[in-house]
């Protein structure tokens, strides 16, 4: 009826009709064209191995996004039958996020997560399987600190660079406050002298942030360890096996947020301590509005390129505890990298891990950041600046423990964190603080029976 | 004798795929979280512990403070209630210019709350602009540490929650105070009326069922969706004091994988929001009988 339409009426009909059939045929081309072309792409992926990589390591090792990135497209030149998907992971949403994959078997092949429990965590969770299984004993040897994730005779995962903590002073304000500038706080009543003649002077002795709980957990990693014997203690307090009692470590504790409240009380921690997050904390060194900081080796070679190499000096942070662990450094591998249990391509996954700890691709990483790669093949003559001599001595120096990697992931979110804010903020006492972690530890035994099991054999070395 | 029909049943065939979609999207993850409510572990590791996560949760100081922070929150209800009325009343009494007011009253409200999160933090930290201009202009005793100190960190976040709803609030209101008859204003003027017996003797009676329906969108709101102003502005921090119920699920439920004690801080919450949902419903059921 509508063709035998006449008049301006009928013309606008057909007219529209027409505009609709162009339309319907131009859209009907486009996505023709557009399946077409993916038709095509599909017949090269169908074919390819493809891993999904959920990295971190910015916020430890600014640049070392870009390194990864330059890493998989070097690896893809080479391994064109291989698509590697790197998914950049927040800080905030590393643990949770990863949990949640764990939860629907989904995700990523390869994940990073922070060293020791946040790691051995997923893998008696059977969401992770050993590296070790995919990687030969002889490229393992090579790992640096790769025992940070042993468990029942096995390595978890790999490491990729290493991470120093150590206390760094601004010069020019110690010559300021009458100090020495070349003379490091080695005991703690030579730091709170420091911190005393800093403070007299106007000078805040210590610039730090703990708005995300950040600092407190450093401390309870540099100074609870410094109070301990043996990492045995710490595991057997947490996991309840016996030998060192709960009791004894709360005594511990008790005394450490003891001292951190007397600094807080002195006035030597900057007065914003708790409304700045721990990389906010740190911009008052580079900016001179504080004299020292505990900070990482990055941190410390990029201040030396902001205030001269010679206005910075660094040491081990200085010895307060008792214990015989007070004598070992904080070096970490902070993050490592390992295999999903759900990963389709594991052998793959593990050949392009391992393919990272290529000399070069090693050397690649310290000289685009600067991070000390955790491999010994690693040659100690690539580096030639002064300052990172210094960290990279310390560094290898000693044993080191970060006694923060020792705790369930669980008891650092829910009591050390909390804890340290307590104290930081003014607003608790030591017993109070306590009583957090001692409340936590409990609900965590509680709440997650398989991974409290887990724990126990891995305490007393069955797991 | 009357004989009873047969009850038909295909009416409720076409019912069916609503009933089906709601079972799904509701009724299932319901049921899902009361049952997880008494397991421990995590999703594929479940233990069956009874009524142990609701008892946990009731000594535990991060729950109860959690609740604590939910109900001292609810106290910016009546606060943002009677500042929107105030601007209200002010906006429709037509000063110049109230249509331009009314939009810049009303642009937080349409902020993220993650920038507004961002931008506080930087505002209100101990060194940050508010003090520094509190020190600058002599009153320095005022100076706080507003989210780093647990005294302060409630009050903080409940007014930064004041700031941004409060333009939801004055643009419901000066919409309901538009409806109101003008011939009721004007009989009342007519009658003698001042400006102040008019505004509220005849406008703000006028729209109760307005400002009833605010303070239990408001309450519902306080009580279950700040989430993100507490994770932007402090992250329940210092010490947990600023937690709120929410920030304590997300942190139970997804950080620690607490499957058990995140799934019984829900039904709890839920049995909070449901009295303030039962209130509304019972408002509007009074509402609809005053109106026959």
């Amino acid at each position: 009826m509508d063709n035998l339409s006449i008049g301006p009426t009928g013309q606008r009909r057909r007219g529209w009709r027409q505009r609709l059939k162009t339309t319907v045929t131009a859209i009907a081309a486009l996505a023709a064209i557009a399946t077409a072309g993916l038709s095509t792409r599909p017949a090269q992926a169908a074919d390819a191995t493809k891993i999904t990589y959920w990295f971190w390591g910015e916020s430890d090792i600014p640049g070392i996004d870009t390194w990864m990135k330059g890493m998989v497209s070097k690896y893809q030149a080479v391994h064109a039958d291989t698509q590697i998907n790197v998914v950049p992971q927040s800080s905030d949403t590393l643990i949770g996020g990863f949990r949640l994959a764990s939860q629907s078997h989904s995700g990523p092949d390869i994940d990073t997560q922070w060293a020791t429990l946040p790691t051995l965590t997923p893998y008696w969770n059977k969401a992770a399987v050993a590296i070790s299984d995919y990687v030969p004993a002889t490229e393992i040897a090579q790992w640096v600190n790769a025992s940070e994730n042993e468990a029942g005779g096995k390595i978890v995962a790999m490491p990729i660079y290493l991470i120093g903590v150590p206390l760094v002073w601004n010069k020019d304000l110690f010559k300021k406050a009458g100090l020495d500038p070349d003379k490091a706080p080695v005991t703690w009543s030579d730091f709170l002298a420091d911190c005393a003649a800093l403070k007299a002077h106007g000078i805040t002795p210590i610039g730090m942030g703990n708005s995300d709980g950040s600092f407190g957990a450093w401390m309870f990693a540099i100074y609870l360890k410094q109070e301990l014997n043996s990492l045995d203690e710490l595991k057997s307090a947490i996991g309840n096996t016996g030998g060192f009692s709960l009791d004894q470590f709360d005594g511990l504790l008790t005394k450490m947020y003891a001292m951190m409240a007397d600094l807080v009380a002195k006035g030597y921690i900057n007065s914003d301590v708790s409304s700045l997050s721990l990389t906010q904390g740190w911009q008052l060194f580079p900016q001179q509005k504080a004299a020292m900081a505990f900070t990482t080796d990055g941190n410390v070679l990029s201040w030396g390129k902001t205030l001269g190499e010679d206005k910075i000096g660094v040491a081990a942070p200085p010895i307060w505890g008792g214990g015989k662990l007070a004598d070992t450094y904080d070096v970490t591998q902070s993050s490592d990298e390992f295999i999903t249990s759900w990963a389709k391509n594991k052998q793959a996954a593990a050949d392009f891990l391992v393919w990272l700890h290529q000399p070069d691709n090693m050397a690649a990483l310290y000289t685009q950041t600067g991070a000390f790669p955790a491999d010994k093949r690693f040659p100690t003559s690539s580096i030639t600046d002064g300052l990172a001599k210094q960290l990279f001595a310390l560094d290898t120096a000693k044993q080191s423990i970060w006694l923060e990697n020792y705790i369930p992931p669980e008891v650092d979110s829910d009591a050390d964190t909390p804890a340290g804010q307590l104290i930081l903020s003014k607003s608790g006492t030591p017993e109070q603080a306590v009583a957090i972690w001692n409340r936590v530890i409990k609900k965590w035994r509680m709440q997650q029976i398989p991974e409290f099991i887990q724990f126990k054999k891995w305490a007393g070395g069955n797991s | 004798m009357m004989l009873r029909r047969p009850r038909q049943l295909w009416p409720y065939l076409f019912i069916l795929p609503a009933l089906i979609a709601l079972a799904g999207t509701f009724a299932y993850p319901l049921a899902a979280v009361i049952r997880f409510s008494f397991y421990a572990g995590s999703v594929g590791d479940l233990t069956y512990v009874g009524t142990m996560n609701y008892q946990g949760l009731f000594q535990d100081p991060d729950f109860l403070q959690s609740i604590l922070n939910n109900l001292k929150l609810l106290l910016t209800v009546p606060v943002m209630t009677v500042l929107a009325l105030l601007i209200a009343l002010v906006l429709n009494s037509q000063v110049k210019g109230w249509r331009h007011y009314r939009a810049i009253v009303f642009l937080p409200y349409i902020l993220p709350a993650t920038a507004i999160g961002l931008s506080f933090s930087y505002l209100l930290s101990g060194n940050g602009v508010l003090n520094t201009l509190l020190r600058n202009h002599g009153i320095g005793f005022l100076a706080r540490d507003w989210l780093g100190s647990a005294a302060n960190v409630v009050p903080t976040i409940g007014s930064v929650i004041i700031w941004q709803q409060l333009g939801f609030g004055i643009v419901v209101f000066v919409a309901a105070l538009l409806a109101v008859p003008t011939e009721l204003v004007e009989a009342a003027r007519i009658d003698g009326a001042t400006g102040w017996q008019i505004q509220w003797s005849i406008l703000v009676p006028n729209i109760r069922r307005t400002i009833e329906f605010f303070v239990i969108v408001e309450a519902i709101t306080v009580l279950s969706s700040i989430f993100t102003y507490v994770y932007v502005l402090t992250k329940g921090g210092p010490a947990n004091t600023s937690s709120v119920m929410e920030f304590y699920i997300f942190q139970n439920g997804f950080e620690n994988g607490a499957i058990g004690a995140a799934s019984a801080a829900v039904v709890v919450l839920l049995v909070l929001a449901s009295i303030f949902i039962g209130i509304y419903l019972r408002l509007q059921a009074r509402a609809v009988r005053v109106a026959r």
